[in-house]
């Protein structure tokens, strides 16, 4: 700011009411590592000799028990959990979304028949509790005790399967939870078809192209944008969901957790053990989805958003920047 | 082949019961630039998106380049002609959008080929070299790897010009091209559709540029309510209109 040519201090607005609210969750979170590092009393005592001499001291131990964490967070048994949660999340992701995207098209089919046919299975899947369906489809085989391919109302058949084999404890979560997510998914991806503009539907109309190539060329690569960052928030979601599969007896990342704790009573330190594992997985998916939607996000802003490190480099810079101009007043424009 | 490239008898169209459309008669010659005018809601941009059938019509005869639109006569019955009929007719007409309507997830360049490519089955080399060409010829050679949202209005409307014209169209509809342009902007479009109309491309042209169409058509049909009103020789009909309709608009427009 300069008059006259000369250089004249800038005083910021302060904001007295953010200060407070800086400082009372800088209290929080101090609080918070404190206790997740503070100690609780054995009853035991505990001697060394040094140098020479007996000393003794209280006991005390984790709270949080961090070595019992350290122990378990890497057997192979909570590894193994964490693959079949990991395999569960994808396998039923790959079922929702495939399956949504066709309910969503269904959808917005011009055809009542089929249009109704997306809606019906929306509102059922969506109205019921995936733990209830989970239930149902690891149950399947007291309906159906056997599976035919063949053609409809007749007796030709091709293939003959035994329900229970077909369907193990694994199968029926994939099912279950894939089938519940395209409920979902349907509805995202919904929104995503309605969100393209109109005009680019009859652009690529107008150049030749079918419903089908409109669709695959210019809408969904469009509609993708609107569509990621909830379909993000659906795999965490689901990630956390295949715990429910302890129902049926299979071992995925808690179940596993489980298993230990019912065994040697360390439950608080298993659960962390199976938590840390959820968080550290949620990160890596998390950081996933940024670079994810910063792809498909191409043309639709005039630059594509900072990398994570990049606006912690723009920050430093403006922080160096800020302290800059405070101390030594801003220098006339030139 | 047929000496019209456009020819409408009688042509009819409502959406939900309202008229838009009351029987339309319009002749396009091979070569000519032909201009509707009309107040909005005249029904200008509903017979343009009747002719690529973007809307189907709902009586009367439209026949692109002597084939009827929409419809094959076969024994006496008119046979709805199926998608992939529909969609060949479609890329043989290019068209040009009020909105642009780049595709914006491509850039320029893309734009231009994906149609070439895709519905043409032409090669990706052979595309942009082609795409090339025709932004040079929009006066746009450097701006092939922008993104639509980076480009002024202008310069988008080029690019859709060009990305029509890579199809190598029989026909050209433009649908208010200019209207949703700055009034610098409108120059630099209006050249470049000078130059198509000079290269003896066949254009239909819905438009409020009045010096356009002055300047540039053979023929102006004035649309009002649905029907022609008057139409002829644009020095003819907007210098001297016989109806007191068309006087009352022009005295509005100009």
């Amino acid at each position: 700011m300069t008059t006259n040519g000369d250089a004249v201090k800038v005083v910021p607005v302060r904001h007295y009411g953010r200060w407070v609210a800086v400082c009372l969750a800088i209290l929080v979170v101090a609080m918070v590592i404190h206790t997740l590092f503070s100690k609780l009393p054995t009853g035991h005592k505990v001697c060394h000799l040094v140098s020479g001499v007996r000393a003794c001291h209280p006991g005390s131990t984790w709270r949080f028990s961090w070595t019992i964490v350290g122990q378990y967070f890497t057997t192979s048994e909570i590894l193994h959990g964490l693959l079949t949660t990991v395999e569960l999340t994808i396998l039923a992701m790959i079922v929702g979304i495939v399956l949504g995207m066709t309910l969503a098209v269904m959808r917005l089919s011009p055809n009542r028949v089929l249009s109704m046919a997306a809606w019906t299975y929306t509102w059922f899947f969506r109205g019921t509790p995936v733990l209830v369906q989970l239930l149902v489809w690891f149950n399947i085989a007291i309906l159906y005790p056997s599976l035919t391919l063949g053609i409809p109302f007749s007796n030709v058949t091709f293939i003959h399967f035994n329900t229970v084999t077909l369907f193990s404890a694994f199968t029926a979560a994939v099912v279950a939870f894939g089938l519940n997510e395209a409920a979902y998914m349907s509805e995202i991806a919904r929104a995503g078809l309605i969100a393209v503009d109109e005009g680019q539907i009859e652009a690529a109309t107008s150049l030749g192209m079918t419903r089908r190539q409109s669709l695959r060329y210019v809408v969904l690569p469009q509609a993708m944008r609107v569509i990621i960052p909830p379909t993000g928030n659906e795999v965490i979601s689901m990630l956390k969901t295949t715990s429910l599969a302890g129902f049926v007896g299979v071992v995925e990342l808690l179940g596993a957790a489980s298993n230990i704790y019912s065994g040697n009573y360390e439950i608080m330190p298993l659960l962390l053990v199976a938590s840390l594992w959820y968080l550290i997985v949620t990160t890596i998916l998390s950081i996933g989805q940024f670079y994810l939607e910063r792809h498909f996000a191409k043309g639709a802003l005039r630059s594509p958003p900072p990398t994570p490190i990049q606006r912690v480099r723009q920050d430093v810079r403006g922080i160096l920047l800020k302290f800059r101009t405070r101390r030594g007043a801003l220098e006339p424009l030139r | 082949m047929s000496e019209h490239m456009v020819e409408a008898r009688a042509v009819h169209k409502s959406y939900n019961g309202v008229e838009v459309l009351k029987g339309v008669d319009l002749t396009v010659e091979r070569g000519e630039v032909t201009c509707l005018i009309g107040p909005s809601g005249s029904g200008k941009s509903t017979l343009l998106r009747c002719i690529n059938h973007l809307e189907k019509h709902d009586a009367g005869e439209l026949r692109v380049d002597g084939e009827l639109v929409g419809y094959q006569m076969r024994g006496g019955k008119l046979h709805e002609r199926n998608d992939k009929q529909i969609c060949g007719e479609r890329s043989r007409i290019g068209m040009v959008f009020q909105r642009f309507n780049l595709f914006q997830h491509l850039t320029v360049l893309e734009n231009i080929t994906i149609g070439q490519v895709k519905v043409k089955g032409i090669s990706t080399e052979a595309a942009r070299a082609k795409a090339r060409e025709l932004l040079t010829r929009v006066g746009l050679e450097n701006k092939e790897s922008h993104y639509p949202a980076q480009l002024s209005g202008g310069q988008q409307q080029r690019v859709a010009i060009a990305r029509a014209l890579a199809m190598e169209p029989k026909l050209m509809l433009f649908d208010e091209p200019t209207s949703a342009l700055d009034p610098e902007l409108v120059g630099e479009v209006l050249d470049v559709m000078k130059d198509l109309a000079r290269s003896g491309m066949t254009m239909i042209v819905v438009t409020h540029e009045m010096n356009f169409a002055k300047e540039v058509a053979d023929t102006v049909y004035f649309l009002d309510g649905g029907v022609i009103e008057e139409s002829g020789n644009p020095r003819e009909v907007l210098t001297a209109p016989k109806s007191e309709r068309l006087r009352s608009f022009l005295s509005k427009v100009l």
